[in-house]
């Protein structure tokens, strides 16, 4: 009976850290919809969200403010990249390895930049509600989980409403099917690659922001995020933001009983495991590609 | 006034594009001459040489994405810490056993990998990397986790070793110059001038009767047993393994080495890698900066000058161009 509680536990958690996996996997989805490119430094965005925070924070700037400003500047970081790095290659019609190699190392220059100025000691944030947990069926259900999953629904729905309704939402999803002829329509394309790595980073900063009460976050922890936000994004079928949230379920999900059953040394191993299989046996993914 | 401006510019582009490997090869005869500090940072240059050149064969010739070389330079330095530290197999043994299981964890791996295209294979052989990182460390019996492995004695055979750093450097010197002669003869052999054609279009290279798959597997496995080697070179060296060592940071060194070098050329590996090499001495205080200037770099080489070193006679040519257009057109 303990070890069944234990399981659901085990499948909350999951879940939850599930949740930041698929909203990074959304984030490499928009900005690969609106450019074809697949954003290397996307871990970058995850790790300055909590890094940031964490900064503010301890200065005593009040939780919701600090996460505020947090969000701001890292979609600023996101079109900075955008300018400085993938825009310059972009005009000189770059192959895709050179984008992404590029990427990373901005990714990489992002990491010891941070490094240089926090040090490498692991930070956390204290969490959003400090309530005890709530108990359900003997599961501990604790508040930062229903933050995560309250954000992630909340997030979604209005991505939804975002692409579906507005007119910018409409005009990227338009790049998504094809540039030249959504050019040919008046939409600025290139506006819509800066704005799509502006949204992307916003949402990267935001998982970074949720997941680090619970875990913490340190110079290094970008790359591990970025790749399992990659994997939910192919398991969804890449491409596909609400593919890539049920993906970081999935992921998260056989992630956490990978933990369960064999421990938790082999967390990163098990996620990289889901990747090659998808990558081998099904690479269009769950739903299929959108393209 | 006997020549002509048109052969005076020829000639100078002709010494303009052997002079960094020159004097590369150059800095590399100071170190042996010397025998100072600089042999360490040479020797460096060296050993990443041969798994630069490694990467230049897979992503150079045939044009493919590798991000997961560190992988094979893991086993085969893991292999030989292992063998020779544990075990206590002669080095030479341990080299070669570290290279047959590299080549066939390359075709174990590199069957299914090299199916995949674009940012697939490059995610999938990132991957590849990462695994045998968490490897390293996890797998504590044999490997000593993050602690890593010491005591790993110095290269040679029977009772002749190679314990003097001079001694050491020639030795590394001469694997490099190998490695960079089989990467030449490679490349004008049938086999080269099959991976360079698959490179520019797969389906043209399939039209011409190239078996691309199989190309492509053993241009993978080729430049892991580079990767190998290279391992295996630097373990004896430093007498030390730890994952940190064959860590991410190694693919962006070796990328920024490859595009500093001059990628798709034979001898920008050995460019990029003794440049590279010694810019940490030249900057003092640099260690704590090195990766983010190696990012950094790389990302402007990237974008300004993607031909790297090995093509500053075309930037040259295209700035002559560009000034006194006249001349070009002149018959």
């Amino acid at each position: 009976m303990l070890d069944l509680s234990f399981l659901g536990q085990t499948i909350l958690n999951g879940l939850s850290v599930g949740c930041i996996y698929g909203l990074i996997g959304i984030g490499f989805c928009v900005i690969y919809n609106a450019s074809g490119i697949v954003n290397f430094a996307q871990g970058a965005f995850v790790m300055l969200g909590g890094m940031i925070t964490y900064v503010l924070v301890s200065l005593n700037v009040p939780l919701i403010l600090a996460a505020a400003i947090t969000i701001i500047c890292v979609a600023l970081v996101g079109v900075i990249i955008e300018r400085i790095v993938v825009r310059p290659l972009w005009d000189r019609k770059a192959t895709m390895f050179v984008m992404i190699l590029a990427t990373l190392a901005a990714q990489i220059v992002i990491e010891r930049a941070t490094l240089i100025v926090v040090g490498d000691q692991p930070k956390s944030l204290p969490v959003f509600t400090d309530l005890p947990p709530l108990r359900l069926f003997g599961i501990a259900i604790g508040y930062q989980t229903l933050w995560i999953f309250g954000t992630s629904i909340v997030l979604i729905i209005a991505l939804g409403l975002f692409f579906q309704k507005t007119l910018v939402g409409r005009a990227m999803r338009a790049c998504a099917i094809n540039r030249e002829a959504a050019a040919l329509q008046g939409i600025q394309v290139s506006h819509m690659l800066a704005l799509s790595f502006a949204l992307s980073a916003g949402l990267g900063a935001i998982a970074g922001i949720l997941v680090t009460p619970t875990q913490f976050t340190a110079f290094n922890v970008g790359t591990p995020f970025a790749i399992s936000g990659f994997i939910a994004a192919i398991v969804g079928g890449f491409g596909r933001p609400f593919g890539a949230f049920l993906g970081g379920l999935t992921l998260g999900l056989a992630q956490a009983l990978a933990v369960y059953s064999l421990g938790s040394g082999l967390k990163n191993m098990a996620a990289l495991s889901v990747l090659l299989l998808f990558l081998f046996l099904r690479p269009s993914g769950i739903l299929g590609s959108a393209k | 006034m006997t020549n002509s401006p048109a052969t005076i510019s020829s000639k100078l582009m002709a010494a303009l594009r052997h002079a960094p490997a020159i004097a590369a090869a150059g800095m590399v005869a100071y170190a042996i001459a010397d025998g100072g500090y600089i042999v360490t940072v040479v020797g460096f240059g060296l050993i990443y040489t041969i798994f630069v050149a490694g990467l230049n064969i897979f992503m150079g010739y045939a044009g493919q994405t590798s991000f997961g070389q560190n992988a094979f330079a893991a086993i085969g330095a893991y292999a030989s810490a292992v063998l020779t530290a544990t075990y206590g197999w002669p080095p030479l043994l341990a080299a070669l056993a570290g290279i047959v299981a590299t080549a066939i964890c390359a075709f174990v791996i590199g069957y299914p990998t090299l199916r995949l295209k674009g940012h697939y294979l490059a995610m999938a052989t990132l991957a590849i990397g990462l695994i045998i990182y968490e490897v390293a460390v996890q797998w504590q019996s044999v490997t000593n986790g993050y602690m890593g492995i010491s005591g790993i004695p110095a290269l040679g055979i029977g009772h002749y070793e190679l314990l003097s750093d001079r001694a050491q450097l020639i030795f590394l010197a001469i694997m490099a110059v190998l490695s960079l002669a089989a990467s030449w003869l490679l490349r004008h052999s049938r086999f080269g001038r099959a991976l360079v054609a698959l490179s520019g279009s797969e389906d043209a290279a399939r039209a011409l009767g190239i078996n691309v798959r199989q190309y492509k597997l053993t241009a993978f496995i080729i430049s892991a047993i580079y990767a190998s080697i290279s391992g295996t070179l630097f373990v004896h060296i430093v007498g030390f393994i730890s994952p940190e060592m064959i860590g991410m940071n190694m693919v962006i060194l070796a990328f920024t080495m490859l595009y500093v070098g001059g990628i798709g050329t034979t001898t920008g590996p050995l460019i990029g890698a003794i440049v590279i090499g010694l810019l940490p001495e030249s900057i003092r205080s640099f260690k704590d900066y090195q990766d983010l200037v190696y990012g950094a770099a790389l990302i402007l080489i990237l974008i300004y000058a993607p031909g790297g070193i090995a093509s500053l006679d075309q930037v040259v040519k295209k700035l002559l161009r560009t000034k006194a257009p006249a001349k070009e057109v002149a018959p």
